[in-house]
């Protein structure tokens, strides 16, 4: 990790600016359906109430694990901004998803058991497309280290279309939202009540949230990348692609298991895996 | 093999009412569905011998809150049969009209909880948009969003003024464009076709087997309507909505047709009312015993009434569509996916509170 | 894979009004028939008892001896039988809900009471 000043920021702002990215996700849902909206900063009421629960967990594993999700995703996205081996960024992100699929699976409730196999199916699913990702950034940019690929200019989404459409594609998965919403989401009426936080409540659940806020933030700092060239049009991309995932949500049902893992690899392997092709065939090397 | 039971209910966030199946999962294939009902019998039909025939209808209306305009005017129905009560026609008129806005926004209602349970929130929330505009409607008229008490035996109430319909008519037809917007989609949609379509496949000769009722009996090519040769209904020119496929999104459209149809024949109703009173009076106490069938927008509801003279009934027995069709659930869960579950139990479209009185 | 015809319409709805009410700041203006709550105008009254005969929850309660009337606004269904069945036509039908009432139900019961009673004999 070259740059400790970024992995510091991220570590300090990224629940920050996940939190408000958070409550913006639900107002702009909101207004989709014609319904108001909470808050801009209720996703904070929300962790805030959770933390002030009593302890009522199903046994001591939950809460550890929990952390250790927290942590390592921190990790991931310190890494990741810091300057460090963005495949290795890959392989912490995925642990730290590992250690929260652990959490479901250490409580009896079958509802969280089949949400914790729903989660390993989309882990598995989003897997070959962020290492494909990391594959192709390196070949176009010669790095696999965030600030030497910004700083080189190199337009990865002018030689990478592909990979990044593949990404966008496996981001509506990663960030819970329709049609791939199948392990968990914000909504509690599936098949599964909650999925894979159903037996999780509380401080638990509270550690949760903050996660998937320095989840989101390191995913967007993905999408960043790809349009680092130029930092004014790598903002406007990111909320463009957050704005459309939004959109997404609100206009797909979601779909069964076998179609999301299906249709992923298909378009990994055509899009993502087509555009590498074709760069080592036109590029030579 | 290794099998887990997931308890799917009586509480669950996607089940309307509390109705309890217990799965036996083999990873996430369902090999068998052990039913438990009884969960919010209230026993209200134990009420009937307790309560004057006439008051009796507010509880039977309450019987259910979207069923409920039906329930009281089956219930009434079949009083003034044993009465051989002749009931003014606008009052007939009137019943049609309230009827058939039930049945609009049962099916509007259905829609949103359908589109809730294959993850489609978005579209459960137009749904139910357009659901609020019917609402209103029912307050206007008879100052009730869900329980009316706008029904009696002998006729109705209070009477509905002739403008009134006819703005409520052109209010329902002005609505047509958003209702087609939205019902496109649970037809055409790629997702929510990948959900519905080839689910729960009942062909027509299990669908006879198994007595199921309504929209699940019409979708399997059944045309089977008990509104067609109900004297109600005479005069007024509509098609029962009837499928081949058998599947939930064949159970979908014909919700869909049903609710364009009730329009029009909300339509031609309020064209043509007549003026000759909204209630019969009552000389005398039900002796005797008759039955009655209303169609329900889940399906044949029978309602059979006994009195012996007194102003208080001997029997009153309601067969609900609910009841008729969860045995089919039972049967088309078994192999089915977990995910398909809460869209397999709601295509019948339950209402358990009507189911269990 | 055809285009959702949700997704210009979820785009349009953005720059729409919700279609919600933030209720308890916003109030409807209820419909004329709406079925709210019941009054009395004591003045009229009889106290016959008729409405506390037919009344399906037993909300009224008459003493006519005291000449009292009260309705318990948390039993009211609003059903409006009392209104059809006064014979003296004295109860209004309100299209305003009653007021939402603290665990204590304070004020949930509305009482009137007729003119003083005529003064009864003395005891002996």
């Amino acid at each position: 990790m070259e740059k400790l000043m970024p992995a510091l920021a991220y570590a300090l702002l990224a629940p920050l600016a996940g939190g408000l990215l958070a409550g913006a996700d639900r107002i702009v849902s909101a207004r989709m359906q014609r319904r108001v909206g909470p808050p801009l900063l209720q996703p904070f009421y929300d962790v805030a109430k959770l933390f002030s629960k009593g302890d009522v967990e199903v046994n001591s594993l939950q809460y550890p694990l929990a952390l250790c999700h927290l942590l390592f995703m921190a990790l991931a996205g310190a890494l990741f901004f810091g300057g460090g081996d963005i495949l290795l960024v890959i392989f912490v992100f995925t642990v730290a998803a590992l250690f929260l699929v652990a959490a479901a699976f250490s409580s009896a409730s079958p509802y969280s058991f089949v949400g914790a196999e729903r989660e390993l199916i989309i882990i598995l699913a989003a897997e070959p497309a962020l290492l494909i990702a990391a594959a192709a950034i390196y070949k176009v940019s010669g790095s696999l280290n965030f600030h030497a690929v910004a700083a080189s200019g190199a337009p990865l989404i002018k030689q990478l279309p592909g990979v990044f459409l593949c990404l966008f594609y496996v981001l509506t998965m990663k960030l819970r939202k329709s049609p791939f919403d199948l392990s968990y989401s914000h909504h509690a009426h599936q098949e599964i009540v909650k999925g894979i936080t159903t037996d999780l409540g509380g401080r638990t659940l509270a550690l949760i949230e903050i996660t998937h806020w320095y989840e989101n933030i390191l995913l967007l700092g993905l999408v960043y990348l790809f349009f680092a060239f130029s930092a004014p049009l790598a903002l406007a991309a990111v909320a463009l692609t957050y704005f459309l995932e939004v959109l997404a949500d609100n206009t797909n049902a979601r779909v069964r298991w076998q179609l999301a893992l299906s249709s992923t690899w298909t378009i990994t392997l055509l899009l993502a895996g087509g555009n590498l092709l074709a760069l080592y065939a036109l590029g030579g090397n | 093999m290794k099998t887990t039971i997931v308890p799917l209910g009586p509480q669950h966030p996607v089940l309307p009412e509390p109705l309890s199946f217990d799965l036996v999962l083999d990873n996430e294939r369902v090999i068998d569905a052990v039913p438990s009902i009884g969960f919010i019998h209230r026993g209200l039909e134990l009420l009937a011998p307790k309560r004057d025939f006439e008051e009796y209808v507010m509880i039977a209306e309450r019987v259910c809150g979207i069923c409920s305009f039906m329930h009281g005017m089956g219930y009434s129905s079949a009083v003034e049969s044993v009465l051989a009560l002749p009931v003014p026609r606008r009052a007939r008129q009137l019943r049609v009209i309230l009827a058939e806005l039930s049945r609009v926004h049962s099916h509007l209602l259905w829609l949103g909880l359908a589109a809730d349970a294959f993850g489609f929130e978005n579209l459960f929330m137009q749904t139910w948009r357009l659901r609020e505009e019917v609402l209103d409607m029912f307050e206007e008229t008879t100052g009730g969003r869900v329980i009316f008490n706008i029904v009696k035996v002998g006729g109705m109430r209070k009477d509905i003024e002739d403008a009134t319909l006819s703005r409520i008519s052109s209010r329902l037809t002005a609505m047509k464009p958003q209702l087609k917007e939205i019902t496109d989609i649970f037809l055409n949609d790629y997702t929510v076709k990948h959900r519905l379509s080839g689910l729960a496949v009942l062909p027509e000769a299990e669908a006879r087997e198994l007595g199921v009722v309504g929209p699940m009996l019409r979708a399997s090519g059944v045309v089977s309507d008990q509104r067609l040769g109900n004297p109600m209904y005479e005069g007024l020119r509509w098609e029962a909505a009837v499928e081949k496929d058998g599947d939930c999104h064949a159970r979908c459209r014909v919700r869909v047709k049903e609710i364009f149809q009730s329009i029009d024949i909300i339509a031609q109703a309020a064209g043509a009312m007549a003026a000759d009173g909204i209630a019969a009076k009552i000389a005398s106490a039900p002796n005797g015993e008759a039955f009655y069938r209303a169609e329900q927008p889940r399906g044949e509801a029978i309602y059979y009434v006994r009195g012996n003279g007194t102003r208080m009934l001997e029997r009153f027995r309601l067969r609900t569509p609910t009841f008729a069709n969860v045995p089919a659930v039972v049967k088309l869960l078994k192999g089915t996916e977990l995910a398909d579950v809460p869209t397999i139990i709601l295509t019948i479209d339950p209402c358990i509170s009507c189911m269990e009185r | 894979m055809a285009i959702s015809p949700l997704i210009p319409a979820a785009l349009a709805n953005l720059f729409k009004k919700p279609a919600t009410r933030l209720y308890p700041h916003e109030v409807r203006e209820p419909f004329a028939r709406t079925r709210g709550s019941i009054t009395m105008r004591e003045a009229e009254c009889i106290f016959c008892g008729i409405c506390q005969n037919k009344c399906p929850s037993k909300a009224i309660t008459v003493v006519r001896a005291e000449k009292t009337w009260q309705v318990d606004q948390l039993r009211c269904l609003a059903c409006m039988r009392c209104v059809e069945v006064c014979p003296k036509k004295c109860i209004e039908a309100r299209s305003a809900r009653p007021a939402p009432y603290g665990s204590d139900r304070a004020g949930s019961v509305e009482k009137k009471t007729g003119p003083a009673a005529p003064p009864t004999a003395p005891a002996k």
